[in-house]
């Protein structure tokens, strides 16, 4: 009983875990920790330079990310520049696994590399719909140490394309400023 | 005496031969007589497909390239393609599943390359998958058990002869008839 108790008040405080929705972008996902949104770039010797939009939590040194790049104007490459922003992810990583991803009708690819330098182990998703590249990425850095951990896959398998399949307490994702 | 006897016993190979196909934009090289038909596919998000294929066969090793045409639905492209990945795969046993890149630079297509093991010993097949321009276009390769050099390099040669910079092709490449589709 001593055991389990001290057991308890040892285990690190883990923030619970939210359903997230972009009625917008199409995609639902669940993250713990606080939201920060930021817009960047992506760029791919294919693709160029492409808007992008940064869903970002943090939490128990695990670092969650929901990037959505925006294909406008190149839609139809999307096959191309999904196998473009997948081999991008992976270049100059120690690739551990590349499998089959299926999410609500679309395919896509499951991806886990150890990052150079011992900089962790990072776990992505990638689908391509609707004219972006959605991806999850979740990475594990060396202050966790856990590599292991089921949290990399409980959120990149939490997304749906299908948003009726989001909690109806999902929050809604903010929409980027202009 | 020896290296005579090993030559003469030698199965005949036929010579590789260039194709192209400018109205599908491609191009791709391999051996034996080529023919020409037209098939079928069916994807639950592809739908029913009618299939361009070119098919050859050259000391028990089946080479099959087969196209179809998405033009209506090019930006659901990377789902079909990845859906047509994976019914290729799906109950064999994967040896290889890797990126595919043909062309440098911004010309770049990407795809998978995949080689499995057919069921019940009845060979190995090697094959890779890209969606460009509306069409998506596979090579497979399969090396049957009577050929039996499972590791034999002209599965690799066939697949990653595919160009779809035209001007990559070599001067002479044969001319590819595209076959009506209803």
């Amino acid at each position: 009983m001593v055991i389990a108790a001290l057991a308890a008040t040892s285990a690190p405080a883990s923030a619970a875990w939210r359903a997230y929705i972009s009625h917008p972008l199409g995609f639902a996902f669940a993250a713990p920790g606080e939201l920060t949104m930021e817009k960047g770039t992506y760029r791919g010797i294919v693709a160029g330079e492409r808007d992008a939009i940064i869903y970002r939590f943090a939490d128990d040194n695990i670092e969650y990310k929901a990037v959505v790049i925006d294909l406008a104007g190149k839609s139809n490459d999307a096959a191309t520049l999904l196998g473009e922003a997948e081999y991008l992810f992976q270049e100059d990583k120690k690739l551990l696994m590349d499998a089959f991803g299926r999410v609500d009708r679309q395919y896509g690819r499951k991806l886990t590399a150890d990052l150079p330098n011992n900089g962790g182990r990072t776990t992505a998703a990638f689908y391509a719909i609707n004219g972006r590249i959605i991806s999850l990425q979740a990475t594990v850095l060396p202050a966790n140490g856990d590599y292991d951990t089921p949290e990399m896959g409980r959120f990149v398998d939490s997304l749906t394309f299908f948003t009726v399949r989001a909690p109806d307490d999902a929050i809604e994702l903010p929409e980027p400023p202009k | 005496m020896g290296a005579m006897l090993a030559i003469t016993a030698m199965p005949a190979q036929a010579a590789w031969k260039s194709y192209i196909n400018r109205e599908l934009g491609f191009s791709f090289r391999v051996p034996g007589e080529l023919k020409t038909e037209i098939g079928t596919y069916r994807g639950a998000i592809a739908g029913p497909r009618q299939t361009i294929i070119y098919r050859s066969m050259e000391d028990n090793i089946e080479y099959k390239v087969t196209v179809m045409t998405f033009f209506q639905a090019q930006a659901e492209g990377a789902t079909i393609l990845g859906e047509r990945e994976y019914m290729f795969q799906n109950g064999k046993k994967v040896l290889t599943d890797a990126f595919g890149r043909v062309e440098p630079g911004k010309d770049a297509v990407y795809g998978r390359k995949l080689i499995v093991e057919l069921p019940d010993h009845k060979g190995r097949t090697t094959a890779a998958f890209y969606f460009t321009k509306g069409r998506l276009i596979s090579l497979e390769a399969t090396v049957l058990p009577a050929n039996g050099d499972f590791d034999s390099p002209d599965p690799g040669l066939f697949v990653d002869s595919i160009a779809f910079v035209l001007s990559r092709t070599e001067p002479g490449a044969i001319e590819l008839a595209t076959p009506k589709l209803e």
